[in-house]
């Protein structure tokens, strides 16, 4: 089910009358809301609840045996052996085809004939968030971070309809004992979860799909005849549109999940205005990057080593992050020049305290040259993670050496304007924004309602007919 | 930081009175409280909207859905309509956009740089080599067979379609563009069709495109979405007799109007469906295209899909190979649409019938 359409609207309004009326009953309560996360999760194919309810019976199965273990090394096998099948399942459904048929061309080139078995295996929605929510579930019980769950908290944990399409990716510590402890019915933050969710669809509806149709899709459906300043606005546009439609999904989950009781973790703090690679980092998809270094990179030994196998783990974890996202050459490309981008920055800043320099040169010009930098480099990974493959990412590339001369009629005032803006609004404070939360919070209720109506009839009535799915569903 | 208050009497949080504002300044609220406001924004904006609303159901397709959809919008637009609520939507020009995306024409490939002249077209009478032989006067088209195209004087070609379009047009465009004599324009639209003119008209937007375009070559993949009723009144299901020569119709009467300014027109038929129901729907719809293409002055080239993205049968499959050995995946796990590589075997396919046709691109 997509956030921004009516069906959702109205199994909303249903899921949150009946998450309060149950709210006292702890049970009944936690029955209900895995009940309607199966309906939200079912609604496109009831088969794929089948997926999430073998994923969690695997990983809550693999949690108690963890915790059952008395001796380090049981426990260690219980851990790598719940783990492995959790990544096998996510392996079989998201990584067969594009394994078995890079195989099947290498063995055939190789002479070797055709061994490997070619199956179209369907992509279950999301099915990469919940095995890297259920995978660190049980890392966690191996590290003695968290107690097993119970069996319906777990369910819960996995299944909670908000995070469950496209994060944030929630750690047990973080969402169980809110699933365990009543929520307060009399005190909800709607102020702050109205502004995420308007601020949300607004991202989304709006400035998402009119980048994406009046500049990102044109140029990369046929690069060859754009300039290079639509070829450009292109990759500063879809930068736009990525960002406007992954915060803009997260801040609605954060938003729903605020209106039922629970706290998700923020996913997005102002990316572009990251002064590195490392800083980009920490403020995009931040529950995805703290996974990784949490997951990965430190247990392949982080920054501990020396400087080459830091640099090594720092590529490990970028490319996989980058498969993580699909199965295809053009996110192990993008994986890959995340992984370049962080090693650079990583050697640079030992250099510069081998020197006895900071870490980071400061100063207001260095700051922001640091920042455009930075968000270049980024746009240059967005062109090949949002191609349809490596021809097509060389193609537009391609233009900005061979686009010059041409005119550019895509690039309208209002195209810089509301590219512009979008990266300027990661600027704002957050206190500002906390502001205008509080004065709304103060109106009258029928100043609310004209607001929130107005708001809506704003978003439905400047956006296009039928909105796209979210970016982030088909990972 | 803001200074923390406690609401006064009138405010929202005044129900639970005593307790202070919290140090971020927003006043929380009861759930009750939180659902009356979330149900009357809700109201305000379906009675503001509701005649797009009413809209789109009327344009969705025919179903339970749709009925239920009017059932609940109509009121509500008639209503808004009466207090002339519907005005401050229709000042946005709300209504006027087009569904199946808001992209238009994309063209690409060298522009022409001599005027442009439409392919030449001229009375024939029967008994000649193109005439039907049925002693009524018939217009044809003297195509330009063997045509040389330079990056100064382009073959100007159009390709239209639904979603299955996309796929295979956007590499068809790439590729002819790539030869640098080919100016490609491609106008194709998700979930639209020959059956509901009522949600996108493509007859409309084939004139207009072909106006700005005027190509000397046309290129149509349509099919997929149109195994449904035709709304009336009277409306015609799917399943009823008058279905097929009613679809018939269409598809001529759409192929004509693309032969209309002498282009030469390729029709692309749909490819098997992992979905046996919609496979068999796809296989009658072929059959009437392919028939109506065949029947056309000058006839309409016909490209049957089945066998290169199906097997040998024409049966469904996600793998093909290639003449190089290769195996390639040609659908989406969806068992409908095309991957970039099943979108480029489609795409080679029509390059070699317009090399066939004496087109040297």
């Amino acid at each position: 089910m997509l956030f921004p359409t009516i069906d959702f609207a109205i199994f909303f309004a249903v899921a949150f009358t009946v998450c309060w009326l149950l709210n006292p009953y702890a049970g009944w309560w936690k029955l209900g809301m895995i009940g309607l996360s199966y309906v939200f999760y079912g609604w496109v194919g009831w088969s794929y609840c089948l997926l999430l309810l073998l994923t969690t019976v695997v990983a809550y199965g693999g949690g108690t045996w963890v915790s059952a273990m008395r001796s380090e090394r049981a426990r260690r096998i219980a851990m790598g052996v719940s783990v492995a099948a959790l990544l096998g399942i996510l392996g079989w459904f998201k990584y067969y085809g594009f394994v078995s048929v890079n195989l099947d061309n290498l063995t055939h080139a190789l002479g070797f004939g055709r061994a490997v078995p070619l199956l179209q295996v369907a992509l279950p929605i999301a099915i990469s968030f919940f095995t890297f929510m259920a995978i660190s579930y049980v890392v966690d019980v191996y590290r003695r971070v968290l107690e097993p769950a119970r069996p319906l908290d777990f369910a819960l944990y996995i299944s909670f309809f908000p995070h469950l399409l496209a994060g944030p990716i929630v750690r047990g510590n973080e969402l169980l004992p809110q699933i365990r402890r009543r929520r307060d019915a009399e005190n909800i933050d709607y102020a702050r979860a109205f502004w995420l969710i308007a601020a949300g669809l607004f991202k989304k509806v709006v400035i998402s799909s009119y980048v994406s149709s009046d500049i990102v899709t044109p140029v990369f459906t046929s690069p060859t005849q754009h300039s290079a300043p639509e070829a450009i606005f292109a990759a500063w546009g879809y930068a736009v549109q990525i960002y406007c439609d992954f915060s803009g999904y997260t801040d609605i989950a954060i938003g729903l999940a605020l209106l039922l009781g629970i706290r998700f973790p923020q996913n997005f703090n102002g990316p572009y205005t990251a002064r590195n690679l490392q800083d980009f980092w920490r403020r995009w998809h931040m529950t995805l990057s703290r996974w990784l270094r949490d997951y990965l990179y430190i247990p392949l030994g982080g920054s501990a080593g020396t400087e080459s196998k830091t640099v090594r783990n720092i590529m490990i974890t970028m490319v996989l992050g980058g498969l993580w996202h699909g199965a295809a050459w053009t996110f192990v490309i993008w994986g890959g020049l995340q992984g370049v981008g962080q090693s650079f920055g990583h050697i640079r800043r030992l250099s510069r305290e081998r020197r006895g320099l900071p870490g980071v040169a400061d100063g207001p010009v260095r700051v922001w040259v640091q920042r455009f930098l930075t968000f270049q480099f980024v746009c240059l990974g967005w062109v090949f993670f949002n191609a349809s493959g490596t021809a097509q990412a060389f193609a537009v590339l391609g233009r900005l050496i061979h686009g010059w001369g041409q005119s550019s009629p895509l690039v309208t005032p209002l195209l810089v304007l509301v590219v512009a803006g979008t990266i300027a609004s990661q600027f704002v404070p957050e206190l500002t924004v906390s502001h205008l939360q509080a004065a709304f919070s103060r109106q009258k209720t029928t100043v609310q309602v004209g607001i929130l109506g107005v708001a809506l009839l704003g978003i439905t009535t400047f956006g296009p007919v039928g909105v796209a799915p979210f970016i982030y569903y088909r990972f | 930081m803001t200074t923390p208050s406690t609401p006064t009497p009138e405010q929202p949080g005044a129900a639970r009175a005593g307790q202070p504002v919290p140090a971020d300044g927003r006043v929380r609220a009861r759930w009750t409280r939180v659902l009356f406001l979330g149900v009357c924004s809700f109201a305000l904006w379906f009675l503001l909207f509701a005649p797009t609303l009413q809209h789109n159901a009327q344009v969705s397709p025919v179903g339970k859905r749709r009925t239920v959809s009017l059932d609940i919008t109509g009121p509500v637009a008639a209503l808004s309509r009466t207090l002339q609520l519907s005005r401050i939507v229709s000042v946005t020009g709300r209504e006027d956009q087009k569904p199946g995306g808001t992209i238009g024409l994309i063209v690409a490939g060298p522009k022409p740089t001599k005027p442009v002249k439409p392919p030449t077209t001229s009375s024939t009478q029967p008994g000649d080599s193109t005439g039907n032989g049925s002693g009524v006067p018939t217009t044809t088209t003297t195509l330009p067979n063997g045509k040389h195209p330079t990056s100064a004087d382009p073959l100007r070609v159009l390709i239209v379609g639904d979603s299955l379009g996309i796929d295979m047009g956007g590499q068809l465009q790439y590729d002819l563009a790539g030869t640098g004599v080919v100016n490609a324009a491609l106008d194709a639209r998700e979930s639209t069709g020959l059956t509901r003119p009522d949600y996108f008209n493509w007859p409309a937007e084939l004139a207009t495109d072909l106006k700005t375009a005027s190509p000397e070559v046309v290129v149509i993949m349509i099919g997929a979405n149109d195994a449904q009723d035709f709304l009336g009144p009277p409306d015609v299901p799917y399943t009823s007799p008058q279905w097929n020569p009613m679809y018939a119709q269409r598809v001529s009467s759409f192929m004509q109007e693309a032969e209309s300014g002498g282009a030469q027109v390729i029709w692309v038929g749909m490819p098997p469906m992992e979905n046996p129901g919609l496979s068999a729907q796809m296989t009658d719809l072929d059959g009437i295209d392919q028939t109506e293409a065949a029947a056309q002055k000058p006839p309409v080239v016909y490209i049957s899909t089945d066998k290169s993205l199906g097997t040998a049968q024409g049966g469904y499959t996600a793998f093909i190979t290639n003449a190089a050995g290769q195996v390639v995946n040609v659908r989406t796990p969806d068992g409908t649409h095309l991957t970039p590589g099943g979108g480029q075997v489609v795409a080679q396919q029509v390059i070699n019938e317009l090399v066939t046709l004496g087109y040297k691109v």
